[in-house]
């Protein structure tokens, strides 16, 4: 299961007042599931303006991955479950991108570049993007453009070497809506063909008669899609605190239908501190082809894996900052993780849904200067 | 459940105002920003859409990954 990751740093506005001209940043992120993935990831950021009309923008991580994994999906004690995999899995990614930006008075012009490596997968992407601020920069358009060449090889099969890639398109608008309120909404259209399948996932199926199915996950040979963001953000004067609330809808040619509902309020406790708790509700639809259990006469696409099942998560999360001298700050922030069919939007989840638990920690320190 | 939000989109966007540039204090401020740390917005995406089917919508360009 491959996922697009977007840029640290948007291709849309991230704000609508220019933040400080240069900062860096140093970010470290600690997740670990129930009996299952732990990840660690160290991120290194910077940004920064020179000659007041160029911006550059970059970020270095590694993933260190350790831990076991969903294999395989069987139905051999009666009904579906998922079987983990006996040994460790151990990877490393490594990611680096930057952005280069240059002004011409209310117009600007962007170009990206992003690159991914680890030992089974190998991804080389490029952005370029546009923006039109109109109205005394009360609403900017956004226009981007992206393509991504992936190579997709298996820690279980040297020989498998497949490609994806992938074009995407972006049009977006952000508007500011009163001194204390803007908005921002996004579309985004990808159209990907290539190699999807996951080498790790197999289906194994038995039947009252007969010899039982073991079977490889074997997805279409593309994959279209659509992302809806849209980002509100209301600051209340008296009560110090503001408003985050973010929806995106997602589509795509595999049957897939997502929503993601983010709300948080940020309250602001004095000069020092502040805190921001959220929650976040994610549900999703099943793929066309997604099935725990192999029909006898089985089709030619077929998976087992339970990311593309229907299901349901909900996500609450705790981040306080203490800002210091010169803008300097330190933020740290909780978050539990919990997946489950019975989560799902109007019910309905898939029945071999295993509920999936997990925590994570961030810390990060920004240092403008 | 889309036309619903492009109704939304539209009467937000009718409603508002011209805020000049001395009027923008509140804005500047880091939590009216969309995305105002990007080390924990980038440890965030990741950490959600390795699970999930959906992604992406704030950018392009982002390449993809293993995510087993």
């Amino acid at each position: 299961m491959t996922a697009a990751l977007a840029l640290p740093i948007a291709a849309i506005p991230a704000r609508a007042v220019a933040a400080e001209a240069n900062e860096i940043g140093f970010t470290v992120l600690g997740y670990k599931e129930k009996g299952l993935m732990k990840v660690t990831e160290p991120v290194l950021w910077g940004r920064g303006t020179f000659h007041e009309v160029w911006e550059v923008e970059a970020s270095a991580a590694v993933d260190i991955i350790s831990g076991a994994s969903p294999q395989l999906v069987t139905n051999v004690s009666g009904r579906p479950v998922n079987s983990i995999t006996a040994a460790s899995i151990t990877d490393r990614r490594n990611t680096g991108d930057a952005k280069l930006t240059r002004r011409f008075g209310d117009f600007a012009v962007s170009v990206s570049r992003t690159i991914s490596d680890e030992n089974d997968y190998k991804s080389h992407a490029f952005g370029l993007g546009a923006e039109w601020s109109l109205n005394q920069k009360n609403t900017t358009l956004a226009a981007g453009y992206g393509k991504s060449n992936d190579r997709v090889g298996s820690r279980d099969d040297p020989a498998l070497h497949e490609r994806r890639d992938t074009k995407e398109y972006l049009f977006g608008i952000t508007q500011v809506l009163s001194p204390v309120a803007i908005v921002q909404s996004t579309v985004t259209r990808s159209a990907g063909r290539g190699w999807y399948n996951d080498p790790y996932k197999l289906t194994f199926t038995f039947f009252d008669q007969g010899i039982p199915l073991l079977l490889p996950d074997t997805r279409p040979d593309h994959r279209d899609t659509l992302a809806w963001l849209t980002r509100y953000r209301r600051h209340f004067p008296s009560a110090h605190g503001t408003l985050q609330l973010d929806y995106r809808y997602f589509r795509d040619d595999w049957g897939i239908r997502a929503h993601t509902l983010e709300a948080a309020w940020e309250q602001t406790l004095n000069e020092r501190w502040s805190v921001r708790p959220a929650l976040r509700y994610y549900t999703q639809g099943a793929a066309d082809f997604y099935t725990p259990v192999a029909p006898s006469s089985p089709p030619a696409i077929l998976s087992s894996d339970q990311r593309l099942g229907a299901w349901g998560g909900l996500s609450p999360s705790i981040r306080v900052t203490r800002r210091f001298e010169r803008g300097i700050s330190i933020e740290g922030t909780l978050g539990y993780v919990h997946d489950a069919r019975d989560l799902r939007f109007g019910g309905s989840g898939s029945e071999a849904f295993e509920t999936l638990r997990a925590v994570y920690g961030i810390v990060g320190v920004r240092y403008p200067f | 459940m889309k036309r619903w939000l492009a109704a939304l989109l539209a009467a937000s966007l009718g409603a508002c105002t011209t805020v000049a540039p001395y009027q923008r204090g509140y804005l500047a401020r880091d939590d009216m920003a969309f995305e105002p740390s990007p080390g924990t917005v980038r440890a965030l995406e990741k950490t959600y859409s390795a699970k999930e089917a959906a992604s992406g919508g704030a950018s392009v360009g982002g390449g993809g990954c293993g995510c087993n």
